[in-house]
C-alpha cells in the first residue's frame, strides 16, 4: 500500500492511537492483530460475542487509513453471482442482436462453412469480456486501484460453499473467472480484509488457517468507561462509572443475552436523553429494554435491579 | 531461532492445538517482524497465527508461559554459601577412589560434615591468595566460568540433542539426565576430576573439590530442566498414548477408574463425528437439473419441458433403535453404545434404546431425561438380572415396537447371541430384517466364537444386514460413523 499508509501503520502504539482518533478504543492486541495483517498480507477473521465492535474496527481502519470501505454482507444462500461477479445479461443480448445484424458484414466475401467460420473466430469475441462484467463486492475490492478495506461481514452466516469461494481470495488476492482468467490484485495495493464472525457456527479449518484470528471478549470496566467517554463524550464521569459497573454487574449474570458494548453506548446516550444524573431504581426499570433484549432477561433483571442499582452507585 | 519456533509448535501440538505447516511459516514471518525482544508482542502475535479458537487461545496461553520461561535456572545463583558445599564435602569424602583424605573425621556424619564446611572456607580464600588454576575440560571451563546464559544454552543444546522432547514417560526422566550431562560433556570433567584428585597437590584438590559442586550443581539443574520438558511434551502425550491403548482395549476389561477417560474419548469422537456429518445435513435450495428425470416426467406433456426436476440431495436423518444385551458378560459394551449414540444427538437426533437380558423394555426416557451414569444404573438395576434370553426379546420387540419399524429405522442389536439353548425365534428377526432399513448386529465376541456353545448367531446373522466384532472403541466409531454414512 501506499507510503503514507506504511506510516499510520509503522508501529503497533501508532495503530492504537490512531485508532482512538477516531474514536475506537482499542487494546494492544486489536493494534497488533490489524499491524501483523497489513505487514504480512494476511486477512484478520475477528470472533467474539455480537456487539463488542467486530465491524466498528473494520471500519474505523478504514477511515483511519483514508481508504474506502467495501462490505460484504453474508446470508445464507450467498453465491458468487451476489459477491464476486455476475454478467450483464441483458447487454450481453443487446451485443448477441447487434451482432446477428453486422453478420453480413462481417463474413462479406467469405466462400463456403468453413471460411465463414474462420472469418467468424478472426473477429474478437467480447461476449465474455470485462466490459459486461459486473463487479460485485469481492472483484471491486481486488480490482480497487488505491486500496481497500473489504469487510466480510458475518463470514458464519453464509454456507459452506461460499467459504471455500473466499479461499482463493483470501489466499492469493486473486479471483479466477472461468471465461476470462485471473484477476489479481495489484500486489502493493492489497485490500486489507477483515472477516468476521458471530460463532453461530463453526468456520472450516481451511479459511481459519489463512487468517489471523483475533478474539474480542467483552471489554473489562476500565475499557468499556474509555469506550463510552470516547462514543459519548457529554456523559458526566459519575454517570458513566455507575452505568459501566451496572453493565459489568449485569454480564456476570445468567441471561439470554448479555449486553455488548454497543448496549451500553444506546443506553448511555438513552439516559443523556432523559437528563439524567444519577442511576436510580425507578429509571433503570424504565430503560432496561434498551440493554436488555428479551422479555424473560428483562423479567430476571426486573427482580434485582434495586440490588444492582444499589452496588453500581456505590462502587462509582 | 527457527528450531524454537518449531519445538514451540510441538508443544502447541501436543496440547492438542491444530497448527499447520503453513501457519508455522506464518508464524516464523511474524516473527522477523516482531522478533524475540517483546514478550508480550510475542505472544500476542503467535497466539494470533496458531490458536483459532477461544479454546485454542487458553491453552495456547498455558503452552506459551511454559515453553518460553527459563526462569528456574537463570535466578538460582551458582556460587551459593556453605549449605550446599557441606553436602558435597559429605559426598566427596565418602566417594571411594579418593585415597590421601587429611581430615578423618569426615566420614559422612553430620558433625564431620560441619567441621570440613569450616576447613573448605579457610581453603577458599587460601585459594583465592594463592595459585589460580584452569580447569581443562570444556564444561569445566564453563562451570568456572559462572556465565549463566552460555550453561543454558550449552544446556539446552545438550537437551535438543539428545531429543528430550521425545521423552513420554516420567521413568525416562533419570535416562534423560544422564544422557544430557553426558551429551554436555561429562566424561572429560569427570576424567578431569579424578586426575587432579590423584595428583594430590592442594590447589589441584580444592579445584577438584569446586568441579565437582559445580557438576552436582549442574545435575540438579538438569534433572529440573528434563522435569520442566517432561511436563511440557510428555504430560500430554502421554495421554494421548494412554487414549490410543484405552481406544483399543477390550471394553469388558475395563475397570471402573477408566470410566472418566473413556466417557471422555467418547465424547471426543463424537464430537468429530459431529463436525463430519452435519455438513452434510444441509439441505440444497437450487440443485442441477436433474435431465433424465425431467426427461421420464415430461414425457406425459409431448416432451415439452413443462416440469422441470432438480437434483437435490435430500438428507434422511438416520432413525436409530437400539436394542443392547445388558447381562453381565455384554452390559460394558451396550454402556459405551449407548454413551456413543447419546452424545450424537445432533446429528442422530432419533434414538430409541431397548435393554434386556430376558424381558425387553424401552429405556430411552431414561437416557434423555437423566444423566448417562445414573441411566446406566438404574438400567442395569431394571433389566440386568435374570438369564440372557434372546427369544423372548424379539418377541417382546415384536409386540411393541415392530409397527414403528419402517424403511428408514436402522436396528442395531448388540448382544453376544447366547440363548442358554433356548428358541432363538429367528424368525422375528427376519420380518424387522424385511422392514427395517438396516439390520445391524453387533457381537462383542470374536467371530470364531459366534458359532461355539449356546451362541446362535449362525442362525441370526442371514437376518442382519451386517454383523460385527464390536469390542473396543475403535470398533464403537467405526460402526457409528458407518451408520451416518449410510443415513447420508
Amino acid at each position: 500500500m501506499s507510503i503514507e499508509n506504511d506510516e499510520k501503520l509503522e508501529s503497533i502504539e501508532k495503530i492504537r492511537l490512531g485508532l482512538e482518533g477516531l474514536n475506537y478504543i482499542s487494546n494492544t492486541q486489536i493494534a497488533t492483530a490489524v499491524f501483523l495483517a497489513y505487514h504480512l498480507d494476511k486477512p484478520i477473521l475477528i470472533e467474539g460475542p455480537p456487539g463488542v465492535g467486530k465491524t466498528e474496527l473494520a471500519k474505523s481502519v478504514a477511515a483511519m487509513l483514508d481508504l474506502e470501505c467495501i462490505r460484504l454482507q453474508c446470508y445464507e444462500g450467498l453465491d458468487e453471482s451476489k459477491a464476486i461477479y455476475e454478467w450483464k445479461y441483458g447487454k450481453q443480448l443487446l451485443y448477441t442482436q447487434v451482432l446477428k445484424e453486422t453478420l453480413g458484414e462481417i463474413l462479406e466475401g467469405a466462400r463456403g462453412l468453413s471460411e465463414s467460420v474462420t472469418k467468424l473466430h478472426e473477429f474478437g469475441d467480447i461476449f465474455f469480456s470485462e466490459q459486461f462484467l459486473e463487479p460485485r463486492p469481492l472483484l471491486k475490492a481486488i480490482k480497487e486501484t488505491e486500496g481497500c478495506v473489504l469487510l466480510i461481514d458475518e463470514v458464519d452466516k453464509s454456507d459452506h460453499e461460499f467459504e471455500s469461494l473466499l479461499l482463493e481470495l483470501l489466499s492469493d488476492y486473486q479471483i479466477s473467472i472461468p471465461e476470462i482468467g485471473t484477476v489479481r490484485a495489484d500486489p502493493d495495493r492489497k485490500p486489507l480484509v477483515f472477516l468476521t464472525s458471530n460463532n453461530t457456527r463453526e468456520i472450516s479449518d481451511a479459511l481459519k488457517r489463512r487468517c489471523l484470528h483475533l478474539y474480542i471478549p467483552f471489554p473489562d470496566a476500565d475499557l468499556e468507561g474509555q469506550i463510552v467517554h470516547a462514543r459519548v463524550p457529554e456523559i458526566p464521569a459519575n454517570l458513566r462509572k455507575q452505568l459501566v459497573s451496572f453493565i459489568q454487574e449485569l454480564r456476570e449474570m445468567d441471561l439470554k443475552k448479555v449486553p455488548a458494548i454497543s448496549e451500553t453506548i444506546d443506553w448511555a446516550k438513552t439516559l443523556i436523553l432523559l437528563h439524567t444524573e444519577s442511576l436510580d431504581a425507578d429509571l433503570v426499570r424504565q430503560t432496561l429494554n434498551v440493554i436488555l433484549k428479551f422479555q424473560e432477561d428483562i423479567e430476571t433483571v426486573q427482580a434485582e435491579v434495586q440490588m444492582l442499582t444499589n452496588k453500581a452507585t456505590k462502587e462509582a | 531461532m527457527e528450531t524454537t519456533l518449531v519445538d514451540f509448535v510441538k508443544v502447541l501440538r501436543t496440547a492438542e492445538i491444530q497448527v499447520s505447516p503453513a501457519e508455522t511459516l506464518d508464524a516464523m514471518e511474524a516473527l522477523e517482524l516482531v522478533g524475540y525482544r517483546n514478550r508480550t508482542l510475542l505472544k500476542n502475535s503467535l497466539s494470533m497465527i496458531l490458536s483459532k479458537t477461544p479454546e485454542e487461545k487458553e491453552l495456547f496461553e498455558t503452552s506459551f508461559e511454559k515453553f518460553f520461561t527459563f526462569e528456574n535456572i537463570s535466578n538460582q545463583p551458582w556460587a551459593e554459601d556453605g549449605d550446599h558445599q557441606d553436602d558435597n564435602t559429605d559426598f566427596d569424602d565418602s566417594s571411594p577412589g579418593n585415597p590421601g583424605n587429611g581430615q578423618p573425621g569426615g566420614k559422612g556424619s553430620g558433625q564431620g560434615g560441619g567441621q570440613g564446611s569450616g576447613e573448605i572456607e579457610a581453603e577458599d580464600e587460601d585459594d583465592d591468595q594463592t595459585t589460580e588454576l584452569t580447569p581443562s575440560s570444556p564444561l569445566g571451563q564453563l562451570l568456572m566460568s559462572g556465565n549463566r546464559t552460555e550453561l543454558m544454552v550449552s544446556l539446552s543444546e545438550a537437551g535438543r540433542r539428545v531429543e528430550v522432547n521425545q521423552i513420554v514417560v516420567f521413568t525416562q526422566k533419570g535416562l534423560y539426565t544422564r544422557k544430557i550431562m553426558d551429551a554436555m560433556g561429562l566424561k572429560p570433567l569427570q576424567d578431569e576430576i579424578t586426575q587432579l584428585q590423584g595428583d594430590g597437590g592442594r590447589p589441584e584438590r580444592n579445584l577438584a573439590k569446586k568441579l565437582k559442586q559445580g557438576r552436582d550443581r549442574l545435575r540438579d539443574q538438569v534433572r529440573d530442566y528434563v522435569e520442566k520438558q517432561f511436563f511440557l511434551h510428555a504430560d500430554e502425550s502421554g495421554k494421548q498414548l494412554r487414549e490410543e491403548l484405552l481406544k483399543k482395549v477390550k471394553l469388558s476389561n475395563l475397570e471402573k477408574r477408566n470410566f472418566k477417560d473413556v466417557q471422555e474419548i467418547v465424547f471426543k469422537m463424537a464430537k468429530k463425528l459431529v463436525a463430519i456429518h452435519s455438513k452434510r445435513r444441509k439441505t440444497f435450495k437450487r440443485g442441477q437439473l436433474d435431465v433424465r428425470k425431467t426427461l421420464r416426467k415430461n414425457m406425459q406433456y409431448d416432451g415439452m419441458f413443462f416440469d422441470l426436476q432438480w437434483k437435490a440431495i435430500k438428507v434422511d436423518r438416520p432413525k436409530v433403535m437400539c436394542i443392547c444385551d445388558v447381562s453381565g458378560s455384554v452390559s460394558n459394551y451396550s454402556r459405551f453404545l449407548l454413551m456413543f449414540l447419546y452424545s450424537l444427538s445432533e446429528v442422530i437426533p432419533k434414538v430409541r434404546s431397548f435393554a434386556f437380558s430376558s424381558d425387553l423394555g424401552e429405556v430411552t426416557q431414561l437416557f434423555e431425561n437423566s444423566k448417562l451414569e445414573d441411566a446406566m444404573a438404574k438400567t442395569m438395576r431394571d433389566y440386568g438380572n435374570g438369564s440372557t434370553d434372546y427369544g423372548q426379546m424379539l418377541m417382546d420387540f415384536k409386540r411393541n415396537c415392530m409397527d414403528d419399524v419402517n424403511n428408514k429405522t436402522t436396528v442395531i442389536i448388540l448382544g453376544d447371541a447366547r440363548n442358554n439353548y433356548g428358541d432363538p425365534k429367528a424368525g422375528i428377526l427376519h420380518e424387522m430384517y424385511e422392514k427395517a432399513r438396516r439390520v445391524i448386529w453387533l457381537n462383542p465376541e470374536p467371530r470364531s466364537n459366534w458359532i461355539v456353545g449356546d451362541a446362535e448367531m449362525k442362525k441370526y446373522a442371514p437376518n442382519c444386514h451386517q454383523t460385527d466384532v464390536c469390542n473396543s472403541l475403535t470398533h464403537l466409531e467405526r460402526v457409528v460413523a458407518n451408520l451416518l454414512r449410510f443415513a447420508s
